[in-house]
């Protein structure tokens, strides 16, 4: 998968590096802007009121 | 290995894949695809171990950078609506004056000297978009808090994150009996003793936060401020719950100097 993806980068080596990394910062940018604050009320770590629901 | 038969050809196949050398017999594709499809496998299972490592970082540490930022933000609107409310308000204006009652920026602050972490916010809610954004709540439902500007007996009731979103109750735990809570209101230093904690209970357990919780005791209508966070760390499977009473009403100075139990 990684493999396929970097073989079909564009330019040498360095370029597929700098694309590379570009690319990890734009998933994780999106993981913590979007993905995580979306999942994160659906799982059991931090109700803190009681309110017997 | 060249004069492998067949026979043995097959099972080699069917048995291991990477282990079988370059065959001639054999096309490479095919041998190509199952480690492909084990390779992509494994890449997705390395994939989500990092993203699960990434989920971690962002409760609690990036959430809590946010929700400081967003806490800070609204701190300061709340200290500047008060000192530009200042000297307009007067007397009986005290408890209705526009910083007083300015609840969507927040009431005042709780200073909590044993939990070592400043001043906290509190504004009115305790709603997951409310607390989520660094500060105490006051409890609206199920039973709603008495704020203690009011003067009226009742229960301040408040909740706020242990871990993530500014972890405001973090260290609830190291708040023993006897300690002090104080709130601060634009003209007043609430100073409020600990006299009761329960480390655990269910989150069903919606009596600790009646205006009189005789959970903890009390028997008498009172002043009485509750914590509510959630317990063990890093989950949310029961409720800790800290009492106290007020000790006695301070009222602010010019210079806003803290209250004695602050120093």
């Amino acid at each position: 998968m990684y493999g396929w993806i970097w073989r079909h980068l564009p330019g040498n080596a360095w370029i597929k590096a700098l694309t590379s990394v570009v690319l990890v910062l734009a998933v994780v940018y999106v993981l913590f802007q979007y993905v995580f604050p979306w999942a994160e009320p659906l799982l059991p770590f931090n109700d803190v009121t009681v309110n017997g629901q | 290995m060249a004069a492998t038969t067949d026979h043995e050809d097959e099972t080699e196949r069917s048995s291991s894949v990477p282990a079988s050398p370059r065959g001639r017999r054999r096309p490479p594709r095919h041998r190509g695809r199952i480690a492909a499809t084990v390779s992509v496998f494994g890449e997705l299972l390395i994939t989500a171990g990092l993203v699960l490592g990434l989920f971690v970082a962002y409760s609690l540490w990036w959430t809590n950078v946010i929700a400081d930022r967003e806490a800070h933000k609204q701190a300061d609107k709340v200290r500047d609506h008060w000192a530009q409310s200042k000297g307009t308000g007067t007397g009986k204006d005290k408890d209705t004056g526009p910083g007083a009652l300015d609840t969507k920026d927040g009431i005042g602050f709780l200073h909590v000297p044993s939990m070592k972490n400043g001043e906290v916010l509190v504004q009115k809610g305790t709603a997951r978009s409310i607390l989520n954004e660094g500060v105490a709540g006051y409890y609206t439902k199920p039973s709603k808090a008495t704020l203690p500007m009011s003067g009226k007996d009742g229960n301040f009731t408040l909740a706020a994150h242990r871990d993530g979103h500014g972890a405001k109750f973090h260290n609830i735990d190291k708040i023993k009996v006897g300690d002090p809570i104080v709130f601060e209101s634009k003209d007043n230093w609430y100073i409020y003793k600990v006299y009761d904690i329960l480390p655990q209970t269910s989150k069903y357990n919606t009596k600790v936060i009646l205006p009189v919780p005789k959970e903890s005791g009390v028997k008498k209508p009172g002043h009485y401020i509750t914590l509510t966070t959630c317990t063990p760390v890093y989950t949310s499977r029961y409720r800790y719950v800290v009492w106290g009473e007020l000790e006695r009403v301070q009222k602010v100075d010019a210079d806003r100097t803290p209250p004695k139990e602050l120093r």
